[in-house]
């Protein structure tokens, strides 16, 4: 008889379908995983440390770099676990501005998930026509701020500028757009014979496993758990939008994908709703130039794209934090990768690493 | 935002456990428990069924120069209910246990930890560094940590102190 051995291969970090320095050392029994260990650390730059040393607002430029596909609502979170701290109360303006630049980045955010999977399942085409819609909303970013991706326009206590008139009137072409852009997702991906094969019953995390390895985001609810922090903690004025979570039912590939593609209708509705009721005013609060938020620690939390980001920052009354840990969505969702991928085909290894959807800017931090 | 522990619970915890402390005058206050009595609270916490936190919200550790002090904050999805949990380690014997007993995905967040702050967890499935190299000599977010320069020595990466610049 002939004997077989496991065999280690190591995926990346230099490796087409890793999404950045993402390392992971899956062990093969033939053509079978039994096991997938993801090694990290390629990308560490040791944020927490580095924002000991600067100043409030000058940490928050270093948020942008987190997951930097989604970096205001890095952003947003930053400035929210600050504004607690120090009990600074936000313009309501300043709150609508915020949530329409963060929901734009989340549509932005699922068009790298969108194009990165397809191009990973072998359909370069997809990344193309992603990648042709992100860049429109590169676009609205670069005329409210001048950034396109490193933005850093939600500031402490506001944003940066107030938003324009121009960019009002291109951001209502692009959710006008949005229906046509997502059928057109839909005859591409959605109705792909192979595209379904490849997606319907493959890594399966159920919904019990989902929530003992501590998942969020889109990763979770694709398992049934309706658990969206914008509804739970209703920050930044997310009460006053009305939209549902969308969520799936079995937990596999398929249910990462469909979560997500819904979830961009529901951003396209939030941004509508906050550019028709939005209110004037100023777009900045009362900050002292020499900010100094009292004695204390603060945690606050918000629905990043990629799940429940969390800031946790100890102040000891000067002008630096004493201390910020950043709780990272992407960072705790890998934990599931060794579960997803085990028992399944190495080839299916490609698209877990995927639909799981790590950003190594944020995994490392 | 959430409802915050109630102060009821607080002292009904303090007759199971002696160790428990908090202070009443704060609006939030925080659980202060000893090492040893951390791991039956955290079971206590997450399987009674009238506080039921089910998620390890956010698991991290301060350097205060004279300890290190272990933050779990918990919340509870059925009630909406968030609670502080405080650990106070001396900097001699930073050993605490490991809380994926309780709860399994703290797995990687205390792997960074020990990597970072040089937390010790006792009863951990996989006690490795996760950022840093392997043999890297320091823990990078201890409040006296200095940089070690890299320098490649027989094709090994080893790392020293850096000189004084004076």
């Amino acid at each position: 008889m002939a004997q077989t051995e496991k065999f280690v291969l190591n995926m990346g970090p230099q490796h087409p379908s890793t999404h950045g320095v993402l390392q992971v050392q899956v062990e093969l029994d033939g053509e079978n995983i039994a096991g997938a260990k993801p090694v990290m650390g390629y990308l560490h730059r040791g944020i927490e440390k580095l924002m000991e040393s600067k100043t409030y607002a000058q940490c928050v430029p270093l948020t942008d770099k987190l997951d930097y596909v989604s970096a205001m609502n890095n952003n947003l979170g930053f400035c929210l676990a600050v504004e607690k701290l120090a009990g600074i109360e936000v313009p309501e303006r300043a709150q609508f501005i915020r949530v329409i630049c963060a929901e734009l980045n989340r549509i932005a955010s699922h068009h790298v998930f969108i194009g990165s999977l397809t191009n990973d399942l072998g359909s370069a085409t997809g990344m193309i026509y992603a990648f042709r819609d992100r860049e429109k909303i590169l676009d609205l970013f670069n005329i409210i701020c001048g950034a396109r991706m490193s933005c850093h326009y939600p500031r402490i206590g506001g944003v940066a500028a107030d938003a324009q008139e121009e960019f009002f009137k291109l951001t209502q072409e692009f959710i006008d757009y949005v229906p046509q852009m997502l059928d057109e997702y839909d005859k591409l991906f959605a109705g792909n014979e192979i595209f379904q094969a490849r997606m319907k019953n493959t890594s399966i995390i159920s919904r019990k496993d989902a929530l003992r390895f501590g998942m969020s985001g889109p990763n979770l609810r694709a398992s049934g758990v309706e658990y969206d922090i914008r509804k739970i903690d209703k920050y930044s004025s997310y009460d006053k939008f009305d939209f549902d979570i969308p969520v799936g039912t079995t937990g596999d590939n398929w249910d990462r994908y469909m979560v997500r593609i819904n979830e961009i209708k529901e951003s396209a509705k939030i941004i509508q709703q906050a550019m028709d009721n939005m209110p004037d005013g100023p777009f900045m609060a009362k900050v002292p130039k020499m900010f100094k938020p009292p004695k204390g620690e603060a945690y606050h939390r918000v629905e990043n794209t990629r799940g429940e980001l969390g800031f946790y920052i100890v102040s000891d009354g000067t002008t630096k934090p004493y201390r910020v840990h950043i709780r990272r969505p992407s960072f705790i969702n890998l934990q599931a990768l060794d579960h997803m991928c085990k028992g399944m085909l190495l080839a299916d290894a490609v698209t877990a690493f995927a639909t799981i959807d790590p950003l190594m800017g944020e995994v490392d931090c | 935002m959430g409802i915050y522990f109630d102060l009821k619970y607080f002292q009904q915890l303090q007759t199971e456990f002696p160790s428990v402390e908090f202070d009443a005058e704060e609006k939030e206050p925080k659980l202060y428990v000893s090492a040893d009595e951390l791991l039956p609270l955290m079971h206590r916490l997450k399987e009674n069924s009238i506080w039921a936190f089910d998620r390890m919200a956010n698991i991290t550790a301060v350097d205060y120069k004279e300890y290190i002090e272990m933050v779990y904050i918990l919340y509870s999805r059925r009630f909406d209910m968030w609670l502080t949990v405080k650990v106070k380690l001396p900097e001699e014997d930073t050993k605490v246990q490991s809380m994926t007993q309780v709860w399994p995905g703290t797995e990687f967040e205390e792997r960074e930890i020990y990597d970072l702050m040089g937390v010790d967890f006792i009863n951990h499935p996989d006690m490795r560094r996760i950022l840093m190299p392997d043999d890297y000599p320091a823990h990078p977010l201890r409040k006296d940590f200095v940089p070690l320069q890299p320098k490649i020595q027989g094709g090994v990466l080893t790392w020293h102190k850096q000189k004084s610049s004076s």
